[in-house]
């Protein structure tokens, strides 16, 4: 892996104003994203993983600030003008939610939403404009395309509409896709499909994509590498099979170890006491030392770096090489 | 609005610990209402004069250190009349919407529990009473009951809970979806312990709020119907009654009618101050 | 009261939902339509196990869930509480059957009363029920905090000032609080954290254990519903299509679209990744019901049989039942 990044992401941080306060809810994040590649975020609420997508962008509320760098194609999105981030964003870049059904206009049509997408970002005339919404609809797997583009969001189903969403997505041809918690709510059979016609896309139009998800079973199933966070921070980093295999941060170990595994039916689940603290409340230190069975007195006062274990592993975990004698996913 | 809160943590201890401030609404609420309470149990202690005795000597004079808001036709001291005329008029705000409060409260809370053949009778009766100005209706029932403040409680408590239940109902609709009334369910209660015990608690906010506006329209109403002499009667001092007897002399003696009008608009705004107030309070607590 | 007679016995359960019709559909004579959200649901629950109901949105796990504890009245076929028809409940029977039998609710934040403190729930609860004296009330609530894991001081706390895997503990605490038998938790902690599921597991693992208790765990996490029941029915369209002990149901599924199921859901093992979709298509309306096999539009091993004839749950080499009318030997499984 020599070539150049598609994305990098250096010292991302992200401010929220509480009227009152300041908040961070991402703080100096960084990460490479390589052409083709699929890039995982996991985390639970409040862990920073959707705020550090759509930072990328800046599609975040007013009173956010953005500070770092966000590198893409020799650019930097954060210095960006409004006006130019607009041609980035759902053009090179676009972006899917977990809810398609507020992420559609409920109002138009389906063919009226991808053809605006195409109208922004692509020179197509109106005939072509016509034929190619129906060829997106048909690439992400929506039988009888030409008939449902005249449909409206409400009269497809959940799978449907992300299939759809995925489609107006497609339209400006995007470098980079985006995609916010994309399976979170359907069905897992649906999630299966949705998640194959992702990596299925990934192939044929060799864009990069990074998926934001809760779910590690979905990292596993899904993505090359992956990053894990929690407070904000990225606490580790590296490809999918060292990082579940061998985890080096107590609370992927931690995350692993909530998750029931075959075998260990009925037992204890090895979950994490406590819960994840508040963005106004991080803990000094580091963030997770009061959830934490391996903490120890620095783990309190300093702050771990994210370092290198092994070739493209990172943990910012003082205690990494204790944690890495526990067991990750069983095979 | 983006769906931000789902990665604010959700799951962190609630941070809604710390006390909030009062708003200023409430607290200018209380103290107009407040004060109005006051001057409506002990009007004689504030009343310089006699709000019904005539004195012939100081007929329409215009305000004046002796009657700081002048006197009218008969020589009544206009201060003292508009003292005088809280009792009734706060009276009138109480009696005119305690009982459509407590009997709508309790037909919507029902009604919406119930749903069904309950819900489409009570929906039939709603739209007849709204059908009709509500203004026009008390006047009609007054006109058949007799001109007098009791008839007109009547009037109005005939016709004014049905928007209480309507706004109770709507919001029992509502709440009896969440888990917890099925956990009532679940539990063996009685159907009235869920009604009232935990449904009507989580509804009545609205309600409440309604009522402390409905509070300043009765005065109003109450105003209006002693303008028409459909309700408190001369010589009481009612301010509805009060702006009746002033308006001939409204370009020759202006204050008789405009201080009555300036205590109902400051008793309306004290209601609406209060009510805009209650309603913060009450959803703050969720 | 034998030990292998069940608990609860569901026998041929159907329950469905009218449709609102528009008005023109009332004006034009058109028949009031209905979502089927259970067609003839067969299984027994036994005491002291816990029964992992498990399916995709839409194929009536709440909807059984909320039969079993009487919160809906099933239109056709019958539950058994211990030999009795709970249909017939009524007034001080009804009372007692819902002690006996409580529910926990998914959503941490609409299942508790938001005006009353943890104290007064419970001990509401506690004085209908006549759980305990009057004095010993807030002894027993004391108690009850200690059970679910929570701190004394929760008591005079209002739910909005509890993290969601508090609230699910205090929903747990109130259920206890009339000491059931039974307890069917609907999606038990869906709504919460990875980390925090995990902690809500482990209570429910213990209290069950502790209190003896028969639990119907209902989920759409495999993970989850592997991990707590002895025995789990797949539903698929308001049917159970296969039942049987977990480690055999997990290790060897007869039913097509258990299959199906348990190859969508992702494993932790990056090894393990499959690019072939593990069922086509999607659920088919609930309102006007496939004939024949309800999973014949989607199954990969559909013959015109499966469209003609409906199957019936019937027992495949002892224990395990699986409704299918494809004999697994004819099948050509590329698994």
């Amino acid at each position: 892996m020599t070539a150049a990044p598609a994305l990098s992401v250096r010292n991302l941080t992200t401010t929220f104003d509480l009227g009152a306060s300041r908040v961070a809810a991402v703080r100096d994040v960084s990460f490479d994203v390589m052409p083709g590649e699929v890039l995982g975020l996991v985390g639970e609420s409040g862990s920073g993983k959707s705020v550090t997508l759509r930072s990328l962008t800046r599609l975040l509320p007013s009173g956010a600030e953005v500070s770092g760098q966000v590198i893409w194609q020799g650019r930097n999105l954060v210095g960006l003008a409004p006006k130019d981030l607009r041609k980035v964003r759902g053009g090179e870049i676009s972006m899917i939610f977990q809810e398609p059904a507020t992420a559609l206009n409920p109002v138009l049509p389906i063919r009226v939403q991808i053809e605006e997408n195409l109208r922004a970002h692509t020179t197509l005339d109106r005939a072509g404009r016509r034929r190619r919404s129906q060829e997106l609809l048909d690439l992400v797997g929506i039988p009888d395309a030409a008939r449902r583009l005249d449909e409206y969001p409400h009269q497809f189903s959940g799978g449907m509409r992300q299939r759809a969403m995925i489609a107006i997505a497609l339209a400006s041809a995007p470098r980079l896709l985006l995609a916010d918690e994309p399976t979170t709510a359907l069905d897992v059979t649906i999630q299966d499909q949705i998640l194959n016609l992702i990596l299925d896309l990934r192939d044929e139009l060799g864009m990069s994509v990074v998926l934001v998800t809760h779910d590690l079973g979905v990292i596993a199933q899904t993505c090359d590498r992956m990053a894990v966070m929690y407070a904000g921070r990225i606490v580790e980093e590296g490809g999918v099979s060292p990082v579940l295999g061998h985890p080096a941060h107590a609370y992927t170990l931690g995350l692993l170890g909530s998750v029931p595994q075959a075998g260990t039916e009925r037992t204890v689940l090895r979950s994490i006491e406590g819960t994840p603290p508040a963005l106004s409340a991080i803990p000094p230190g580091c963030a997770f030392a009061p959830r934490c069975v391996f903490a120890t007195d620095i783990c309190r006062t300093r702050a771990p770096e994210l370092v290198g274990t092994t070739e493209g592993h990172a943990a910012a975990c003082h205690h990494s090489a204790m944690v890495r004698h526990q067991l990750g996913v069983s095979a | 609005m983006t769906d931000l809160p789902a990665d604010v943590p959700a799951d962190a201890p609630a941070r809604s610990a710390r006390r909030r401030a009062l708003p200023a609404a409430l607290i200018g609420g209380t103290v107009i209402l407040g004060l109005s309470l006051i001057l409506a149990v002990f009007p004689s202690v504030f009343a310089p004069y006699d709000p019904l005795a005539f004195d012939y000597g100081a007929i329409l004079q215009p305000p004046s250190p002796a009657h700081p808001m002048g006197t009218d036709n008969f020589g009544r001291d206009i201060l003292s009349r508009v003292i005088h005329a809280y009792t009734i008029d706060m009276q009138i705000a109480v009696l005119g919407t305690i009982f459509p409060f407590v009997f709508g409260t309790a037909v919507g809370a029902i009604v919406g529990y119930l749903g069904g053949f309950a819900e489409t009778i009570f929906g039939r009766i709603v739209d007849v009473v709204i059908t009709f100005p509500f203004l026009v209706l008390v006047i009609a029932i007054v006109s058949v009951l007799g001109p007098g403040l009791a008839n007109m409680y009547i009037a109005v408590g005939l016709v004014g809970w049905v928007f209480y239940g309507r706004i109770v109902a709507a919001e029992v609709k509502v709440q009896k979806q969440l888990d917890y009334a099925d956990a009532g369910r679940v539990m063996g209660y009685t159907h009235s312990r869920i009604v009232f015990r935990h449904l009507l608690p989580n509804s009545i906010t609205p309600a409440i709020v309604y009522w402390m506006t409905d509070m300043a329209l009765i005065i109003l109403l109450g105003s209006s119907l002693g303008y028409l002499g459909l309700g408190a009667q001369p010589p009481a001092a009612e301010w509805g009654v009060q702006i009746a007897e002033g308006k001939n002399f409204m370009t020759t003696a202006w204050w008789i009618a405009v201080f009555p009008g300036a205590a109902i608009v400051i008793t309306g705004l004290g209601f609406s101050l209060l009510g805009d107030g209650l309603a913060e309070v009450l959803r703050a607590r969720r | 009261m034998t030990a292998d007679q069940p608990l609860i016995s569901v026998q041929e359960v159907s329950k469905s939902f009218e449709l609102k019709r528009t008005l023109s559909e009332r004006f034009s004579g058109l028949p009031p339509r209905a979502v089927h959200a259970l067609n003839g649901i067969n299984l027994d629950i036994r005491r002291g196990e816990t029964l992992g109901l498990v399916g995709e949105s839409g194929c009536g796990k709440s909807t059984l869930a909320r039969c079993l504890v009487r919160l809906y009245e099933v239109d056709g076929g019958r539950v058994w509480f211990e030999g009795r028809d709970i249909a017939g409940l009524s007034g001080t029977g009804l009372r007692a059957f819902n002690r006996r039998v409580q529910m926990i609710f998914q959503d941490p934040y609409s299942s508790l009363n938001p005006r009353m403190s943890v104290a007064q729930t419970l001990a509401e609860a506690l004085n209908v029920h006549r759980m305990v004296p009057p004095g010993r009330v807030a002894a027993r609530i004391a108690e009850l905090l200690e059970l679910v894991g929570l701190p004394q001081d929760a008591a005079g706390k209002h739910p909005h000032e509890f993290s969601g895997g508090q609230r699910q503990r205090i929903g747990i605490a109130r259920a206890l609080s009339v000491e059931p038998e039974v307890l069917v938790a609907d999606e038990l902690v869906s709504a919460l954290d990875v980390s925090v599921q995990a902690q809500v597991v482990n209570l429910l693992l213990e209290l069950q254990e502790k209190l003896d208790l028969t639990v119907v765990f209902v989920a759409h996490d495999l993970r989850l519903v592997r991990h707590v029941s002895h025995r789990v029915a797949v539903m698929y369209l308001g049917k159970v299509v296969e039942i049987g002990p977990t480690e055999e149901l997990f290790r060897a599924p007869r039913h097509p679209y258990t299959q199906a199921l348990l190859k969508a859901a992702p494993s932790l093992d990056p090894s393990q990744r499959s690019r072939k979709v593990a069922a086509r298509g999607e659920l088919p309306s609930p309102i006007d019901l496939p004939s024949g096999c309800l999973f014949n539009s989607r199954c990969a091993h559909v013959t015109a049989h499966c469209r003609a004839e409906v199957p019936r749950l019937e027992p495949r080499r002892g224990v395990h039942q699986v409704a299918c009318l494809i004999d697994p030997s004819d099948r050509t499984d590329p698994s």
